[in-house]
């Protein structure tokens, strides 16, 4: 139970400068658990409680952050004085801004069917070990076989000098596989992750039992069936999973205001994306892409953010164009407009950051057999493996894990390590079709120095893109 | 310090007691300060304190893990770890902890690191020397690190470790699509040298540019110690046994045989003066310099007890960490510190040799279609220079290698004399010691 004493102690420590802008205290308590199995063997057992705190100062002058794993009343002083030291350290040229934000006085939770606390090891690994009989009951030859589950409880106190006070509590799963199959002399690799904000119930409704095995035969009969596609000019129909990368790389990542400020210029990147962007066309007016961290059970969510702001969904391309960037406190000072709530970090440790939460296209009005349908020549790109995306965010390539070649608005036969390789405004502009039903994929998103790794989802309906080159 | 070392066998003792027939605890103290700075100026001043004792224990081969984070409460998470573990299912590929008589190497660091009271100063030198230049716009981080080690197994490990090391990066545009970038990762505080490091990245974002739209095809390619240290983030952990046993490595099935060119070998070697010099690993056994390239020919996977047992050899001492960790599997081994062994090249000769083709400062952003066959794109993404007739003559912009990890390295045919300490952001990582090297006839994509 977390002690809301030594968070005020702490937060009065920290006086009432007047060069103080902000004072930041927040105290976490994290119950950890990992189980991995790798060919039907136990590969490790971890369980490991955690808690620490950290401080952050804001002066007009910089801004200082200390964190540790002890917490007491003396390490809160300590990590006061020690942030504020850091603080001065800065000596930024322009003085720092925040927006001003209502504070906020809460307690939160996600709620769990089946605490994630209550399941045994041995459930857990009766679970991971039936994932793999059933993949071994495929009699498709799966030379690597790989399976994590990891959950934790995240308990947290947040206190600034504005006056909030959050309570939160928040339970997350996480199931991690990694699968090479082999036919016909070729190998393919399946590395999949499913997460969710919830108990052990959660998992249920990602039917891997069934899930994994299909992604088995599925793989198989892409090496012995696939065709090469050859290279030139179709319709691509991009999956959800598709969509969803898409959206989170070369939508998500480049409308991060800390990006576009240059912020993370030496590790992450820059943005093409600059703040007299807003209202400029980026992609077809069926281009919607959304963040919204408050859409009940997913990996990314969560009601506040570690600034404190109320989260809330945020339209990042509008009907093909720019419209919000994801902002904290900082960033949006600096552009004059409000936060919306994108400031996350991964654990006490860490400085928060501007991140995504969920990140996908927004439904469309199509029904997917009508997407298909009216293709005469094209490719089903159903999901990924490789991909990257360059630093500005501009220059971005998905190769297939599943794909299908489309003749004459019917499947035509699976189609191998099919490619696209296109700019942010070719692949937003070549959309003319969006189907009704979006589908999200849990994701581990990079970012910050040092790394952290963030819950988030990436997600969409079936996208139609008009003659996209294919390599 | 050597209490760090008392923590440990304090927790491995009271394992045993409880019942635990191996046990092995790493008692770890880490101070790190952070300066972060963009747009010319410091961001933001970071410092973070862990205090953790990590404990593998088995009873039998029933195997747990933990991080024990509360150090006030460390008997009773000890005997819960070993409660839980008597409970655990049996793990049959359990191969034991290494045990014997080891002697380890006196821990050896710079102290003067840590009096480093205001790293500001250095950053600030840094932008100076990049604008100095020509820079417009620099951004970058400064680490100062410190980190205390103690080892205890029931195998005879006993052990303690400190080094400090400082990291400097430094990235500078000189236009919006015009960069260079820069490091200076050392364990001597004298060895740090800002200045130079941002008049070296000032003068690389001046060379990159007005870069133009680079073309599709096959080149010849000059990378810089940071760039290869990018390739071998992915490459050096394909190495693992445990990658190789989960089928997620390109060097299965290939001891004995060719895996880069004959000018290639390939080293970890933790022993040698560098950010992650560590004298033992993560299971207390001395950690030594290992060959696993010899002039092209896959000798070794990297392994722990466990996995050498299942591969019917010995441990390499590079047991990894038995918990998760943001870039490795539990219990998986992993490479300390890769060094590619230079060869006698100058830059401007290995230059001179292209016909057509890219000097490349820095990539990132390196994805796998499938890890065991090696089909790869990555993204350069500082100062990429064209090179034509043995000589540079502009720069490019908006290109991606999309080729094959092995056919990469078997296509090395020359290494410079000079070698450099690199790591950065965890992906030019784990620190490395390289050369730059020439890559023939790479394969160069880029968007339609």
């Amino acid at each position: 139970m977390i002690d809301e004493d030594i968070a005020e102690a702490t937060l009065k420590s920290a006086g009432s400068r007047a060069d103080l802008l902000l004072a930041e205290v927040r105290i976490e308590e994290r119950n950890l658990r990992d189980l991995s199995v790798k060919s039907s063997q136990v590969n490790n057992i971890s369980t490991f409680q955690d808690a620490g705190m950290n401080v952050r100062i804001v002066l007009r002058s910089g801004v200082g952050f200390a964190s540790s794993n002890v917490v007491s009343k003396a390490e809160g002083l300590r990590l006061v004085k020690h942030a504020l030291k850091l603080a001065k350290t800065a000596a930024r040229k322009n003085p720092v801004a925040l927006s001003e934000e209502p504070a906020v006085k809460t307690t939160w939770e996600v709620r769990q069917k089946k605490p994630l606390v209550d399941v045994s090891t041995e459930e857990k690994l009766e679970y991971l070990n039936s994932l793999d009989s059933a993949v071994m009951k495929t009699k498709v030859k799966v030379q690597g076989r790989y399976y994590e589950v990891k959950d934790y409880e995240l308990s947290g106190y947040f206190a600034n000098s504005d006056g909030s006070r959050i309570r939160s509590f928040l339970p997350r799963i996480k199931i991690e596989s990694f699968n090479l199959v082999s036919a016909k002399g070729q190998t393919a690799q399946s590395i999949r992750q499913w997460g969710a904000s919830g108990g052990w119930e959660r998992k249920d409704e990602w039917d891997l039992l069934d899930g994994l095995p299909q992604e088995m035969r599925m793989l198989k009969k892409q090496l012995e069936h696939g065709k090469m596609v050859k290279p030139g000019t179709y319709d691509l129909i991009c999956g959800s999973e598709v969509a969803g990368i898409a959206a989170h790389e070369s939508c998500g990542h480049p409308m991060e205001a800390d990006r576009i400020l240059g912020r993370e210029m030496s590790q992450a990147g820059k943005s093409f994306v600059s703040p007299d962007m807003v209202g400029k066309q980026i992609g077809s007016r069926y281009a919607t892409v959304m963040d919204d961290p408050t859409v009940p059970g997913t990996y990314g969510y969560y009601p506040y953010d570690e600034e404190g702001v109320k989260a809330r969904p945020r339209y990042l391309y509008k009907e093909g164009r720019i419209n919000e960037f994801l902002q904290n406190r900082e960033t949006a000072a600096r552009m004059g407009v409000q936060s919306n709530a994108a400031s996350r970090s991964e654990f006490y440790l860490r400085e928060p950051i501007v991140r995504m939460a969920n990140t996908f296209v927004a439904p469309g009005d199509f029904e997917e057999d009508e997407i298909i349908g009216d293709v005469k020549n094209g490719v089903l790109m159903h999901s990924f493996t490789e991909w990257n995306i360059d630093d500005k965010r501009y220059n971005q390539k998905y190769v297939s894990r599943e794909a299908y070649f489309i003749k004459d608005g019917e499947l035509a036969g699976p189609a191998k390590k099919c490619t696209l390789e296109i700019t942010t405004p070719g692949f937003w502009s070549a959309i003319d079709a969006v189907s009704k039903k979006v589908a999200f994929d849990s994701a581990e998103c990079g970012k910050g120095d040092p790394m952290q790794s963030m819950a988030v989802c990436t997600g969409g309906p079936v996208l139609r893109l008009r003659s996209v080159v294919l390599k | 310090m050597s209490a760090l070392k008392g923590t440990a066998q304090q927790v491995m003792e009271i394992a045993l007691k409880a019942g635990a027939d191996d046990a092995v605890a790493e008692a770890i103290e880490t101070d790190i300060k952070q300066v972060r700075f963009s747009n010319s100026q410091i961001d933001a001043v970071n410092a973070w304190t862990e205090r953790n004792v990590i404990l593998f224990v088995a009873v039998g081969n029933r195997v747990m893990s933990s991080d024990l984070r509360e150090l006030d409460k460390l008997g009773p998470l000890t005997e819960q770890v070993v409660s839980l573990a008597k409970r655990a299912p049996p793990s049959k590929t359990y191969g034991g902890i290494a045990s014997g008589k080891f002697k380890y190497a006196k821990p050896k660091f710079d102290k003067r690191i840590l009096s480093l009271d205001d790293p500001s100063e250095p950053v600030l030198e840094a932008i100076a020397g990049a604008e100095a230049e020509g820079a417009v716009n620099v951004g970058g981080t400064l680490f100062v690190r410190h980190i205390s080690t103690g080892i205890a197994s029931s195998g005879g490990a006993l052990a303690f470790d400190e080094n400090a090391s400082l990291d400097l990066s430094v990235r500078a545009f000189s236009q919006p699509e015009a960069s260079g970038h820069t490091l200076s990762c050392t364990s001597c505080l004298s060895a740090l040298k800002p200045r130079e490091t941002g008049q070296r990245a000032g003068q690389l974002a001046s060379r990159a540019k007005n870069p133009v739209q680079g073309e599709q095809g096959k080149f010849d390619l000059v990378i810089e110690p940071m760039c290869l240290t990018e390739l071998i983030n992915t490459t050096s952990n394909m190495m693992s046994a445990m990658l190789v046993e989960i089928g997620s490595s390109m060097y299965a099935k290939k001891i004995g045989k060719p895996v880069a060119s004959k000018h290639v070998t390939f080293v970890d070697d933790p022993t040698i003066e560098s950010m992650s010099r560590q004298n033992f690993d993560h299971e207390g056994v001395p950690t030594r310099r290992n060959v696993v390239i010899k002039d092209g020919i896959l000798k070794t996977y990297l392994h722990s007890t466990s996995t050498a047992k299942r591969f019917k050899t010995k441990t390499t001492a590079n047991a990894g960490f038995p918990i998760p960790t943001p870039f490795a599997m539990p219990n998986q081994p992993m490479a300390f510190h890769p060094v590619v062994v230079p060869g006698g090249w100058k830059v401007d000769e290995m230059i001179s040799d292209v016909k057509k083709g890219l000097y490349i400062n820095n990539a990132w952003y390196t994805r796998y279609q499938n890890y065991s066959t090696g089909e790869f794109s990555t993204i350069p993404r500082d100062a990429i220079l064209r090179i034509e007739n043995g000589e540079i003559v502009g720069a490019a912009k908006n290109v991606r290698v999309s080729d094959n990890m092995l056919n990469l390295w078997k296509s090395i045919d020359a290494l410079s004399k000079n070698t450099e300490e690199i790591y950065w952001w965890d992906e030019a990582a784990p620190p490395s010691t390289v050369p730059t090297v020439r890559i023939r006839q790479m394969s160069i994509t880029r968007s339609s």
